[in-house]
């Protein structure tokens, strides 16, 4: 959502080995049209994909663009409607008594600024039934369908390993090759909070927080994205043995990370388990000692492999492209609380365009998934 | 004891019964246990892959029902109690079912390839082949086999005993040879990697590629034998070749799946000659159309005779 320079920390930043193997490439290359050829590709192989019209209606929206979710920069606020800029133009959207807004902390829409990048999620008939969320048409042109349910301005989310301490100050690497490590600031008032969850605020030790965007680009955590893992980030738990895993549906948790190159509207996943044979681990060999294993066993895909993602806690469903790999989901062998406990794993690390689709809520973290390979 | 044929024959049609019945009870144990494990009715892809998305869901449910209702009928009137037109309607609906699956499988395998038939749940992932087909259309025979066998009785003599084992090893030994299922098993039993969790060198990809008969029939319409992409899905790694045919350009794609000796490899072809569509949803379905109706023998597999 926001565009971040590099940032630097007092020029005593060092870069570590890259968790996520493979990433290199596609730092570079991103989710080129090369990717979204494939599924075209293998449907010259294998006909007719295992999605319905609507389904397959999205994936030839390549890549598939939200339904309910508009993504920009806030134009105007006035006390009955907001306008977001777009690169395609503006877009108006209803302000509600239930509309729910998060600045940091739910605040009423009257403390957004013109100027604040936001994602809303709109009211939708489409996805009321809960297992339409695949259907990439745009919702019909109704007064409803304009209705901002909830909006975040400025949200962002810092995962990684935290390599320096200052104080309330963090440099952590999120493992994403080719970024400089993010600054996060731990807000005054949130520092016990987040202490709660993330007792070890040391070097060596994973933190995933959610906050507000600075303008310098630095992160305002003002809330724990899950609880600290108890390992040293270097030395995360085996992964489960082969055997564990079943060829059908994997549950596990699902979080969100941040465009970055990304399109702010893209509906993707990024997934932990990209083939290293073809997906650039040869042109990026790193450290093995880095390069770990995801703490579920997950099948080798590929950029533009199909995945589809369930949000248990909403029944919400849609086959979505794997548009990147996912550092954090190698990283944190956590388990999500949203409704349940899921198995301890990130199966999936969406987009924040296809999180909030699927009717997860971004101040909270995640939501209890299952995958399935879609075909 | 010589044992003339017709009674070798009454035997077998006996043991027919029991058999089906265990057959039907596991495999829909094995879906039960691979919905329960993933908290999902509709857990897998085999048949229900053909249906839309909403009707999976009760396609799936339908199938481990009626399974597990034919199963349970056929144990029920086995014997004595509803001997006569009920234990021949079980009989009969088994047969159908069978004889469905067969030709659900025959089309399953040419519009999802890339399936398995899930009829054993997790352990029923390999692509369904014509093991598989072979296997459901025997069953619907043993089915219309055991079409006015009397009620089954209690344990007999032990020469009947014996002849009743033989039937049942002989049987259980053509169904293992006609099910994927085993070596799938072997492998879990081996603790062996799943193909899914293996990494494949794509050397080794490409090497079985270069070796296999449906590369042989393609090779001439290629312009480079170097992949411009190549990618994993899973089992199957896709390796995409430009290629001229019919004085068109083309991309010819080369799936390969990465387990077993006698693995499959599939080929397809794509025009890259088509002009450019207004949107990315008009030009994959312009492609798509396109690639049906002009591209000779677009979806091939190995036992077919090729393009041109």
């Amino acid at each position: 959502m926001t565009s971040r320079g590099s940032q630097s920390h007092g020029g005593q930043v060092r870069r570590k080995a890259h968790v996520c193997a493979g990433c290199a490439d596609l730092a570079v290359s991103g989710p080129s049209t090369r990717y979204a050829r494939r599924a075209l590709l293998r449907a010259a192989v294998f006909d007719n994909p295992v999605f319905d019209g609507r389904e397959q209606e999205l994936w030839a929206h390549r890549p598939p663009i939200a339904a309910n979710v508009v993504t920009g920069v806030l134009a105007e606020v006035t006390p009955r409607a907001i306008v977001i800029s777009r690169p395609d133009g503006e877009r108006f959207l209803a302000l509600s008594p239930s509309t729910a807004t998060w600045l940091g902390a739910k605040v009423s829409p009257s403390a957004l600024r013109a100027g604040d990048p936001v994602i809303v999620r709109r009211r939708a008939h489409l996805l009321a039934s809960g297992s339409a969320a695949a259907d990439g048409r745009p919702p019909a042109e109704s007064p409803s369908a304009s209705v901002a349910e909830r909006i975040w301005a400025r949200i962002g989310r810092v995962a990684g390993e935290i390599m320096e301490v200052r104080g309330r100050e963090l440099l952590v690497d999120t493992g994403q090759h080719g970024r400089e490590p993010e600054r996060v600031v731990i807000a005054e008032a949130s520092l016990r909070h987040v202490q709660v969850r993330f007792p070890r605020l040391t070097p060596g030790y994973l933190i995933d927080v959610i906050g507000t965007r600075r303008d310098d680009g630095c992160l305002l955590a003002v809330t724990p994205a899950t609880a600290q893992p108890p390992y040293l980030a270097a030395h995360p738990p085996a992964p489960p043995p082969t055997d564990a895993y079943s060829g059908g549906p994997i549950s596990g948790a699902a979080v969100w990370h941040e465009p970055g190159d990304e399109r702010a509207d893209l509906l993707g996943v990024g997934y932990a388990a990209l083939d290293p044979e073809t997906e650039g681990e040869a042109a990026a060999p790193g450290d093995a000692a880095h390069q770990h294993e995801p703490c579920a066993r997950l099948p080798y895909l590929s950029l533009g492999s199909a995945v589809r993602v369930r949000n248990e806690c909403a029944d919400r469903a849609a086959v979505l492209p794997v548009t990147s790999c996912s550092p954090s989901a190698r990283q944190f062998c956590d388990r999500c609380v949203k409704c349940g406990t899921s198995p301890r794993a990130r199966v999936a690390d969406l987009t924040m365009a296809a999180f909030v689709e699927l009717g997860g809520n971004l101040e909270d973290g995640c939501f209890n998934a299952t995958l399935t390979l879609a075909g | 004891m010589f044992v003339g044929g017709a009674g070798l024959l009454a035997v077998a049609r006996e043991v027919q019964i029991p058999l089906l019945a265990v057959l039907l009870i596991g495999g829909c144990a094995a879906k039960a246990r691979r919905a329960l494990g993933a908290r999902s009715i509709d857990a897998g892809i085999g048949p229900t892959g053909m249906f839309p998305f909403r009707l999976q869901r009760p396609a799936a449910i339908a199938i481990v029902v009626s399974e597990f209702a034919l199963g349970a009928g056929l144990l029920v009137t086995a014997g004595r109690l509803g001997a006569g037109v009920p234990a021949n309607a079980v009989r009969v609906a088994t047969a159908l079912l069978f004889l469905t699956a067969a030709a659900v499988l025959a089309e399953l395998r040419t519009r999802r390839p890339d399936v398995g038939c899930g009829c054993f749940g997790d352990v029923s992932s390999t692509p369904v082949g014509w093991r598989t087909i072979t296997r459901a259309g025997l069953l619907g025979a043993a089915a219309v086999a055991s079409l006015g066998v009397p009620p089954l009785r209690s344990l007999g003599s032990p020469d009947w005993l014996g002849e009743a084992l033989a039937a049942t090893a002989a049987e259980l030994a053509l169904l293992a040879v006609l099910s994927p299922e085993i070596g799938e098993m072997m492998v879990r039993l081996g603790r062996a990697e799943p193909c899914e969790l293996r990494r494949v060198p794509v050397a080794k990809t490409l090497d079985r590629l270069w070796a296999s008969a449906s590369w042989r029939r393609y090779q001439r319409y290629l312009i480079t034998t170097t992949p411009t992409d190549v990618w994993r899905e899973g089992c199957w790694r896709f390796a995409v070749f430009p290629g001229i045919l019919s004085s068109r350009r083309v991309e010819v794609v080369f799936a390969v799946y990465m387990s077993g000796r006698h693995a499959p490899i599939r080929a397809g072809v794509i025009d890259i000659d088509t002009p450019p569509a207004t949107s990315p949803s008009a030009r994959y379905s312009s492609l798509t159309v396109y690639r049906k109706s002009t591209i000779l023998k677009n979806k091939i597999n190995i036992s077919s005779n090729g393009p041109g």
